[in-house]
């Protein structure tokens, strides 16, 4: 069973002659073990499939399934804990909280869900590999746009999730960053059995990709 | 609270704007409620001593003691029992040599009866002659001494002070006990005159005559001159300035709520239930209501301490009780204002671009 499966998703917004179809038929897999890559130019739908695929979106038809799980017959509140344990979200923007420290970034998921998260110990492993073990006690104003997106990298992590939806994560990266975070995610894919998806418009990922999709327009095609 | 906390210790300036407000809210409607709870008093503290029920003034007396004038004819028609004490209130102003004027009331009373039993002396003794009086700590502050003798008006002569009592104000006036024989020089009137009218400590008490008018004691204090008013104007004032500081923490905690929102959207996109955000709106605005409130109380506290003395400002643990919970009440409505925006925050909005 995939981890994530979309079938024939449309999204539509707007009414009348102001509607805009986003996504159309779009039909995708993400299997565990595997990173799976949608690569698209800037507006064809990237950002609009990845909430769809994690539950904070609704499509206009379709169906998403996490695991066993129809996303369609969750009520609100379950959907929540389903993306708590479930999801990890690495966000193209606004990823970390600006009042909280990197390691309360992490305290505070601790807060919210106190078990299944990383062990200090994997954390700090983590931290190492990213290269961001030393800004612990940094808040993210004081970081750099390529630290910053390590972190939220590293957050997206800690919950210890299943699935992991990744939006843009090289945006802010220099090639060098970028094959650090494409390992990664392909290792973690591996060594931990974790469903990787990442939309991004960043060619440099594909070579870490078991799976590749385009998207254009709104219409996803198996590369 | 994590959040919360975290997010008050990290932006210092900003929260320690809304404390201060709430601090300066806070001290203002304590002053005022001191203020108005010390009038209050002044005006009513004599009678609150005597520990009464009930008053009887003549019925053409437009229920004031002070325009009260009993004939010996219609005090004959009451018996009264060890509850009952004649009384009679004159306004003078008092002059002793060398010491300042002082405007007070004057309450004739008849020894032996409950009032006069019920006074306290801090210093000195009761009167025991109609030459003699007691009167309010006051008249120490302003310099009076025991043995003093003072005039209180053009006719009567000179009456000597032979001991405080304290507590003793009416109609914010201090107030000086003597006889009801003082009373009536004091009042131009004669002997066919017996007194001002009845106090009694009973709530049964009801004189069967019409010429007499029977009112308890809270009917009596609110038909004071000027004490209802006061009171509503300060009702007012409190009710306004509480009204305003919820709108203003209100559109503080707003402009807060609004500025966070990206951060709620992540949250909210991570998973973390909006219940938590919204614990932790209301026990920020809680921290800051609760951090304002203590500094505005030890504000308010260090200021009765540098006031001077004769300022009427008192307190009482319902009268704090009932502001703190006011404005505790006002920082939660204003906090539970951005909840609605809270729970309609949208995750999808931080994610794209
Ligand atoms: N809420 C919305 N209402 C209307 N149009 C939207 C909305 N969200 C996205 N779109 C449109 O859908 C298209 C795809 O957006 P998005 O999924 O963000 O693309 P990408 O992430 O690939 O850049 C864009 O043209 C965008 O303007
Ligand atoms: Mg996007």
């Amino acid at each position: 069973m995939p981890a994530l499966t979309l079938a024939h998703v449309s999204k539509q917004f707007g009414h009348d002659t102001n509607q805009v179809t986003v996504l159309k038929d779009v039909n995708f897999e993400a299997e565990a073990g595997q990173v799976s890559l949608v690569i698209g130019p800037s507006g064809s739908g990237k950002s609009t499939f990845l909430t769809i695929a994690g539950g904070i979106q609704t499509p206009t038809a379709g169906e998403v399934h996490v695991q066993d799980q129809s996303l369609q017959q969750l009520a609100g509140k379950a959907r929540d804990a389903l993306r708590l344990n479930k999801i990890g979200f690495i966000l193209q923007a606004y990823n970390l909280i600006p009042y909280l420290s990197v390691q309360d970034q992490f305290t505070l998921v601790d807060r919210v869900k106190p078990r299944g998260n990383l062990t200090a110990e994997q954390l700090a492993n983590l931290l190492d590999q990213l290269g961001i073990a030393n800004l612990t006690k940094q808040y993210p104003g004081e970081l750099s746009g390529g630290q910053t997106q390590r972190v939220a990298i590293a957050r997206a992590l800690y919950q210890n999730p299943d699935i992991i939806l990744a939006d843009e994560p090289t945006a802010a990266l220099d090639s060098d960053r970028v094959k650090v975070v494409g390992q990664l995610l392909h290792d973690l894919a591996k060594q931990h059995n974790k469903a990787i998806v990442v939309v991004t418009h960043d060619l440099r990922l594909q070579e870490f990709a078991d799976k590749t999709y385009a998207i254009m327009d709104g219409r996803m095609t198996l590369a | 609270m994590f959040l919360a906390l975290k997010e008050i210790r990290h932006e210092k300036l900003r929260y320690g704007l809304i404390v201060g407000m709430v601090v300066l809210v806070s001290y203002l409607v304590f002053v005022l409620s001191g203020l108005a709870y010390g009038l209050a008093q002044q005006n009513t503290q004599a009678i609150a001593t005597w520990d009464a029920q009930k008053i009887a003034v003549t019925s053409d007396a437009n229920d004031s003691l002070a325009q009260s004038l009993m004939t010996k004819q219609t005090a004959n028609k009451v018996t009264l029992t060890k509850h009952e004490a004649y009384i009679g209130q004159a306004g003078v102003v008092a002059k002793a040599k060398g010491q300042p004027k002082l405007s007070a009331q004057f309450l004739g009373i008849n020894r032996g009866e409950f009032i006069y039993r019920k006074l306290t002396v801090t210093s000195g003794h009761k009167p025991t002659t109609s030459r003699q009086i007691l009167v309010d700590d006051s008249f120490k502050t302003n310099g009076y001494h025991l043995g003093d003798k003072v005039s209180l008006g053009a006719t009567g002569g000179k009456f000597k002070i032979v001991g405080f009592t304290h507590n003793a104000k009416l109609s914010v006036a201090p107030v000086i006990y003597g006889t009801l024989v003082t009373w009536r020089t004091l009042s131009h009137v004669t002997s066919d005159f017996k007194a001002g009218g009845i106090v009694s400590n009973r709530s049964g008490f009801k004189p069967q005559t019409s010429d007499l008018k029977t009112l308890t004691m809270s009917q009596f204090i609110n038909k004071l001159p000027g004490y209802s008013a006061q009171n509503t104007t300060f009702t007012f004032m409190i009710a306004f300035l509480m009204v305003i500081a919820m709108v203003v923490i209100a559109v503080f905690l707003y402009i807060l709520t609004m500025q966070k929102l990206p951060n709620y959207a992540v949250l909210r996109a991570q998973g973390i239930p909006a219940k938590v955000l919204v614990t932790t709106t209301i026990s920020q605005a809680l921290i800051l209501v609760v951090g304002g409130l203590v500094i505005g109380a030890a504000l308010t506290a260090a200021t009765v301490l540098v006031l001077p003395a004769g300022l009427p400002m008192s307190f009482n643990v319902p009268l704090l009780a009932g502001v703190t919970g006011g404005i505790l009440l006002t920082g939660v409505l204003g906090a539970l204002i951005p909840v609605r925006i809270i729970l309609h925050v949208d995750p999808v909005s931080v994610i794209g671009g």
